[in-house]
């Protein structure tokens, strides 16, 4: 006979859970409003999405600090804050590029705008919690949401692309949950807090080494599907081909910064442990994608399969930070995300303005490197933000990357791993050859046919995202530090 | 005598299958019916280890799992039939457009 189980409901704590709260009502509500009158203009729908993810931004800046609720499953410390903020600001940045001035197919449903949300509170639900439980429910929440959203394009390319990471997501998903399993296995729990108690007493008994780091590699062959590290990255290009530019420049931010903090949750768990396996492993990967991707981003003809693959060696060189596990490795990792989440969406934006609905320039592609040549003759301004954004992915002084890259590559050597560094540096040097043959394309090749560079999507909306991402990516020396600090506070006041 | 070695041979099996399935099949349908039995794999491990831990979280686990294995293949399968009714096909290889 099973007792009666009283919850007495003050003991949830349900401010932590108030800003996924808001996100899925919001979602349920837009969906709502659709219910009721059909045909209302997508702008209303924007701007709606954008006012819940500022709710939203408010109940997450509203949260105390090292905070737990829902009987420990849901877990508010800095990490978590940081990148829900992160998340949200991507979110509210990415939705607007909706307001284009060409019809496109996906926002003319307001199913859209719901998916995302649903996405972001997957998002949200898997950063916040340290429940092995919660993480998968939220890794596949945002996942199934972005297959859906990528699939919505309507392109032969977005469908292809949908299935391919699709298939590559039920891979992650299937690996994360065996990985949990072994785990499960030895400790008999899936709270991470209680895997690394147990954990602890148990490392040092015979043949148990094996099982744990089965379940380690595991995890790690989940997390690299996901923030696409070799040898699991071979998706990332198509998709991102496939996909549309907005959603692109959202999978090379959002999902990874999600899946890292996964990963600076149980990766960092084993390394604490003194596990070097994992760490030397993770390091490995982290090398390993940065070089081969750099080396393939060489080859390519398509600027946005350029950016994807340059995305996925920015990855990698994150990577090698959370190896690390110093609290300044982790601070540098947010860091170096916000900075990148400002010079990408530009980059994106640009190519998502220049998109146009035949293939001018390319059998294939929509972006080919001649569609930009001479373009400072065409649309100077428009080259010059693009120049912007390439230089600063090259991590050239006053511009945002500069300042990420430092950081990381100082807590390298802080961690005294010099070799690494100097990997990361000139890993950083062999990059600059891909971006600046952009910036060669379009300032010292002729202008091939001046009408066939109009950017024909340019709205207002979209020029004050660009605004903003010049005004972040150039001002950035001005608010690295304090920005530096808030991230350092918030990390080591949870003890990461 | 079954005992829980038993079962996590099982599992492990089923997960080898899973994913000498995924990587092999080229037919969509088939890539799904993989992903599913990889996902299953786990649910067998973690009842099998929760009943011999007596520890309820691990059929939580598989419950969860299960959850997620059906909007997986509700997905999914809204996805195949996109695809069947724009290409007339499932096969993977009759639409790859995009290489290197």
């Amino acid at each position: 006979m099973l007792a009666p189980i009283s919850v007495n409901l003050a003991s949830l704590n349900f401010m932590t859970l108030s800003p996924m709260l808001i996100a899925i009502a919001g979602a349920l509500g837009i969906l709502i409003i659709d219910l009721i009158k059909k045909d209302l203009d997508k702008t209303l729908y924007v701007i709606l999405t954008v006012l819940i993810l500022f709710i939203d931004l408010g109940a997450t800046l509203g949260l105390s600090l090292n905070d737990r609720g829902f009987f420990n499953l849901i877990v508010v410390d800095g990490v978590t804050i940081l990148s829900e903020i992160l998340i949200l600001l991507a979110s509210m940045l990415f939705v607007p590029l909706a307001l284009t001035s060409k019809r496109f197919h996906e926002y003319s449903y307001p199913e859209y705008f719901a998916l995302f949300l649903f996405m972001v509170a997957g998002f949200q639900f898997m950063v916040a919690s340290d429940n092995l439980i919660m993480i998968f429910v939220g890794l596949e929440t945002a996942s199934l949401a972005l297959y859906t959203l990528i699939a919505l394009h309507n392109t032969a390319g977005s469908h292809e692309a949908a299935i391919k990471y699709f298939t590559m997501g039920a891979l992650a998903a299937g690996f994360f949950v065996m990985g949990s399993a072994a785990i499960y296995a030895v400790t008999g729990s899936v709270e991470l807090y209680d895997i690394a108690r147990v954990l602890q007493e148990r490392m040092d008994e015979t043949g148990l080494m094996v099982t744990i780091l089965g379940g380690a590699m595991m995890l790690i062959v989940a997390i690299g599907f996901k923030v696409s590290l070799f040898p699991f990255h071979t998706w990332t290009p198509d998709v991102y081909e496939g996909a549309s530019s907005p959603t692109a420049g959202y999978m090379s931010i959002v999902p990874k910064v999600a899946m890292m903090v996964v990963a600076i949750r149980v990766l960092g768990m084993y390394i604490d442990l003194g596990i070097d396996t994992v760490r030397n492993v993770v390091i490995a990967m982290a090398v390993i994608t940065m070089t081969l991707s750099n080396m393939m981003a060489l080859v390519q003809d398509d600027v946005k399969r350029m950016l994807a693959y340059s995305s996925i060696s920015h990855a990698g060189f994150v990577m090698a930070a959370i190896a690390l596990d110093t609290t300044k490795a982790n601070s540098s990792i947010f860091l170096y995300y916000t900075l990148f989440l400002f010079t990408n969406l530009g980059a994106f934006t640009l190519l998502w303005i220049s998109r146009h609905k035949d293939k001018t320039h390319h059998v294939r592609y929509h972006h080919p490197y001649v569609k930009f040549s001479g373009m400072i003759h065409v649309e100077p301004v428009a080259a010059v933000i693009m120049a912007i954004f390439m230089l600063s992915l090259t991590g050239v002084p006053p511009f945002s990357l500069f300042w990420g890259k430092l950081y990381v590559i100082s807590a390298t050597v802080d961690a005294g791993y010099i070799w690494l560094a100097v990997i990361l540096g000139l890993n950083s040097a062999v990059a600059a050859y891909y971006y600046l043959k952009l910036i060669v394309y379009m300032f010292l090749m002729p202008a091939t046919d001046k009408t066939r560079t109009v950017y024909n999507n340019r709205s207002l909306a979209l020029e004050i995202v660009i605004g903003i991402a010049v005004f972040a990516t150039v001002t950035s020396i001005f608010y690295v530090q304090p920005l530096m600090r808030f991230v350092t506070a918030l990390i080591s006041a949870s003890g990461y | 005598m079954i005992t829980l070695n038993h079962y996590l041979i099982l599992s492990g099996i089923l997960f080898a299958i899973g994913l000498t399935g995924v990587v092999r099949r080229r037919n969509l349908l088939m890539l799904f019916f993989a992903t599913e039995i990889m996902l299953n794999a786990a649910n067998i491990a973690f009842a099998a280890i929760s009943s011999y831990l007596h520890d309820m979280s691990g059929q939580m686990f598989a419950f969860f799992i299960i959850a997620v294995a059906a909007s997986e293949v509700a997905v999914g399968l809204g996805l195949l039939i996109l695809l069947y009714k724009k290409y007339g096909t499932i096969n993977l290889d009759d639409f790859t457009i995009m290489k290197g």
